[in-house]
């Protein structure tokens, strides 16, 4: 069999603008590359701007994860400009930010991966009829509810901010908001409507406690196994389905892992800085490396990012985030030697690229590096060795496992407001630098901020993406998903599912463009399929 | 039944994502009720691949009819004029809006970005975005003054960052169910029913505006946002405080001054330092007033307004 071209473009239902290059040999890919299509800039318009700036302009990259670089925005200012925040304000932000998580997880699965498992090429499936009436785009009749029940954990961000997306109400010293017992009993009433009308009945077939039990892969088994309400609630089935059509069998990727850590607790980061953050997570930081299964704390000085394949005139060396300068160049033609895309390789200093998102988060979560009284789960860790690695389904299990854990976060945050207690203290503004980070639905989020002279001298972003579609490095390492795409299977060149299955189990805020090369000259061959 | 393509330029998806919280109608709702069909959505849309652009294609060459072609996020032109700096199925996206703007029934502009350029367009502009018939005030834009769509209107403009789900959803019904000519649009193209009225229009901080007591600094329940911290509720049009986000809020109930994101100049002042969540003052009176608000009458209503006013005004009002 020779080498099989095609053209997927785009691939869609990943947020943005990004092509990848895959070519294809024998009906399997061996090469890829992933390229960004779409700069606005967001870090040439932060300059000589106001302080505060960030608040309003970050949010606004993406309005998806709005609220996660809210919060890296005023996590940033906060420790550049030495302030105290309240423990409320601590509180109201991580509120703001697991609603806004919490609304992705059904939004993501329903919306962008499940309509997936009614193609066609899966008709022959057991569960082929099944995932049809359940998950076809806007008439499946769990899409119709989980889209639909998407929207209500974020009146609860509505409750504090004024509206989701794009609200500012987080600011240096706290928050904008004072919420009355009305909000709060409104918010409660508002999970428990989640709760009972989706997340228990239609996504778990148990409860949350029962949920809560399984700490392992063979508890999650016994679960599977021991009712039918279990084995056929959306998340049974879709493990089922997972399996019979075969995504645990690829989509890999690097095999390293990162998260900064979130949701900062309460009375442990009042006095934020760089040097303190670690410590003070409830979800801890971590670097999971699974060809050594190791983990070590992660911080902002291991980070580095790289533009030689980038359209960034900016050098060949890995520079710190601080370090970076966003200068784009003006002719972004696409150079499969050289520049290819508008996002730039992230590294670690040491470990060198790694997968961000929900899967890096649920693999560090079972580390037992960090302080002693942070989250623990070790649940997908073993899950992750008992099926070999990573998989697009691993991921795409990771990414829903979430939903539990940060519900109760959820009610934790509302259990621990003091409603008469400051919300908010007014910080006095310097210069200096700041860095803030969380982790978005879709992985690891930070901003960089240096302030000159009373304004913006540089503002710097590396968002989950950024990690994961990386062009290669100035080693030509390939990044995450450039990695995962590597060896997967292309059953029919018409219609390449698979790609569209790693590209949207990295959750990525792209829109794929998928182009097909031919493997032996490296050309890009005729638009439409000749194979 | 009623085609909609909708397609993101330089856009954050802040727009769909409204678009997804709508509840009545909710998006499955237009599909199932309203006879709408949705084309194309970049993150709800089927077809990938060869598909998409032989489905475009269709739609630029009139084989497939497009009723209402949705534009998210700006026009991107950059690099010098080409629009390479935004590539969408193989060209750049502009050349896609240029085609397919000649074949659509409407056009309808949803969010800052495309209706006059937004957060991208800001000062410097690096990716010499436009919005599709105006940028920032200036008529215009990517399509041209003159520009009309096949029904004969020009770009309905739905502008906000984002724009509230119900405005977005009740002018795809009022197109899918006839009734787009009960709507009238201002000079900026906005359909009037949302935006002839003032944010503020509903604030429950409204009386403390009439009093002139203010919230001098943030995480209080009292006060109103207009005199120290910038809030533009009483100059911008929007219906935010009269149908409320998310169906429980707004920024102004919850704290957070109006940031003026239905008018031409958001971000206003570019951002410029010490313009940021600050009232911008003359000898301590804000420099801009709710429209047709005379400075002479308003000093006099200052003085009358605080000295009519009540010592509740300056409690914490909203109490636990």
């Amino acid at each position: 069999m020779g080498t099989q071209t095609l053209d997927i473009s785009p691939v869609g239902r990943v947020e943005g603008d990004l092509d990848v290059r895959v070519e294809i040999e024998d009906g399997h890919v061996v090469n890829a590359w992933t390229h960004a299509e779409l700069f606005r800039g967001f870090e040439v318009i932060l300059r000589g701007k106001d302080p505060q700036a960030g608040l309003i302009v970050t949010p606004r990259i993406c309005g998806i994860c709005g609220g996660s670089h809210l919060t890296c925005a005023s996590w940033a200012l906060d420790t550049a400009w030495e302030t105290e925040v309240p423990r409320n304000a601590i509180l109201a932000r991580n509120l703001g930010q697991i609603v806004e998580t919490i609304q992705s997880i059904p939004r993501y699965f329903y919306g962008l991966f499940a309509i997936d498992l009614t193609n066609k090429k899966y008709q022959n499936s057991r569960y082929y009829n099944e995932a049809v009436r359940r998950f076809a785009a806007f008439t499946g009749k769990h899409y119709e509810i989980g889209v639909t029940i998407s929207a209500k954990p974020v009146e609860i961000y509505a409750l504090l901010g004024g509206q989701w997306p794009h609200s500012s109400y987080m600011v240096p010293g706290g928050v904008m908001c004072a919420p009355t017992l009305t909000d709060i009993t409104r918010a409660w009433s508002i999970l428990e409507y989640f709760r009972t009308n989706w997340l228990e009945p239609v996504w778990l077939g148990c409860s949350l406690e029962r949920y809560e039990q399984i700490q392992t892969y063979d508890d999650f088994m016994a679960w599977l196994h021991e009712n039918r309400n279990h084995r056929q609630s959306d998340l049974g089935f879709y493990w089922r389905m997972g399996l019979d059509i075969g995504l645990d069998k690829f989509g890999g990727g690097v095999g390293k892992y990162v998260t900064w850590g979130y949701l900062p607790h309460e009375d442990k980061y009042q006095k934020p800085t760089i040097e303190s953050r670690n410590a003070a997570m409830i979800m801890k930081s971590g670097v999971y490396d699974s060809y050594s299964d190791t983990h070590t704390l992660m911080d902002h000085t291991f980070a580095r990012e790289n533009t030689t394949n980038s359209w960034y005139d900016e050098g060949t060396a890995d520079v710190h985030p601080f370090d970076r300068t966003t200068n784009p160049i003006a002719k972004n033609h696409k150079d499969f030697n050289g520049a290819y895309s508008w996002s730039s390789a992230v590294r670690h200093i040491e470990y060198g690229r790694l997968e961000a998102g929900p899967l890096a988060r649920q693999l560090v979560a079972g580390g037992t590096h960090g302080e002693s009284w942070q989250h623990y789960d070790g649940f997908i860790l073993d899950v992750f060795k008992r099926m070999g690695g990573p998989s697009v389904h691993v991921r795409q299990f990771a990414r829903v496992h979430e939903i539990v854990k940060l519900y109760r976060q959820a009610e934790r945050c509302l259990r621990e407001f003091k409603l008469n207690e400051p919300w908010y203290i007014k910080p006095k503004q310097k210069d200096g630098r700041g860095w803030g980070a969380t982790e978005a639905a879709r992985g690891s989020l930070c901003h960089w901020v240096e302030l000159e002279d009373g304004k913006i001298k540089n503002y710097q972003v590396i968002a989950p993406t950024t990690w994961n579609v990386g062009p290669r490095d100035a080693e030509q390492k390939r990044g995450p998903i450039e990695e995962a795409l590597v060896g997967i299977p292309v059953a029919d060149p018409a219609d390449p599912i698979e790609v569209g299955h790693v590209a949207r189990s990295f959750d990525s805020c792209l829109v794929c463009t998928v182009h097909a090369h031919d493997a032996k000259t490296g050309e890009e061959l005729a638009r439409f399929r000749t194979a | 039944m009623t085609n909609v393509l909708w397609l993101q330029g330089g856009a954050c998806s802040g727009n769909t994502m409204s678009f997804l919280n709508a509840e009545e109608p909710t998006v499955c709702d237009l599909i199932s009720d309203f006879g709408i069909n949705v084309l194309w959505h970049p993150s709800l849309g089927l077809e990938l691949g060869e598909n998409l652009q032989g489905m475009l294609w269709n739609c630029v060459l009139g084989k497939i009819p497009v009723d209402i072609l949705v534009f998210e996020g700006t026009v991107v032109n950059a690099p010098n004029g080409t629009g390479e700096w935004n590539r969408f199925a193989h060209r750049p996206m502009k050349n896609w809006v240029s085609d397919l703007a000649k074949v659509a029934k409407y056009v309808v502009a949803i969010g800052d970005c495309a209706t006059w350029g937004g957060i991208p367009a800001m000062a410097p502009n690096p990716s010499e975005s436009q919005g599709l018939q105006f940028l920032k005030r200036q008529k215009g834009g990517f399509l041209g003054v003159d520009y009309r769509s096949k029904a004969g209107l020009p770009v309905i403009n739905i502008p906000g960052c984002p724009a509230h789900p119900d405005w977005i959803t009740q002018i795809l019904v009022a197109i899918a169910t006839g009734r787009i000519g009960d709507i009238t649009l201002d000079e900026f193209h906005r359909p009037q029913t949302f935006f002839k009225t003032f944010t503020q229009t509903g604030c429950t901080r409204n009386i403390h505006f009439a009093y002139k007591a203010t919230t001098a600094e943030f995480g209080q329940r009292k006060g109103c946002l207009f005199y120290d911290l910038g809030c533009r509720g009483p100059m911008t049009h929007s219906s935010c405080n009269r149908i409320l986000w998310n169906r429980v809020s707004s920024k102004t109930r919850a704290g957070m001054p109006c940031l003026g994101c239905t008018e031409p100049e958001f971000p206003f002042f570019d951002l410029k330092p010490g313009t940021v969540f600050k009232t911008q003052t003359v000898m301590g009176v804000p420099k801009e007033l709710p429209p047709g608000v005379k400075q002479k009458d308003y000093a006099l209503l200052t003085v009358v307004a605080k000295d009519a006013a009540p010592a509740w005004a300056d409690e914490d009002f909203f109490l636990v």
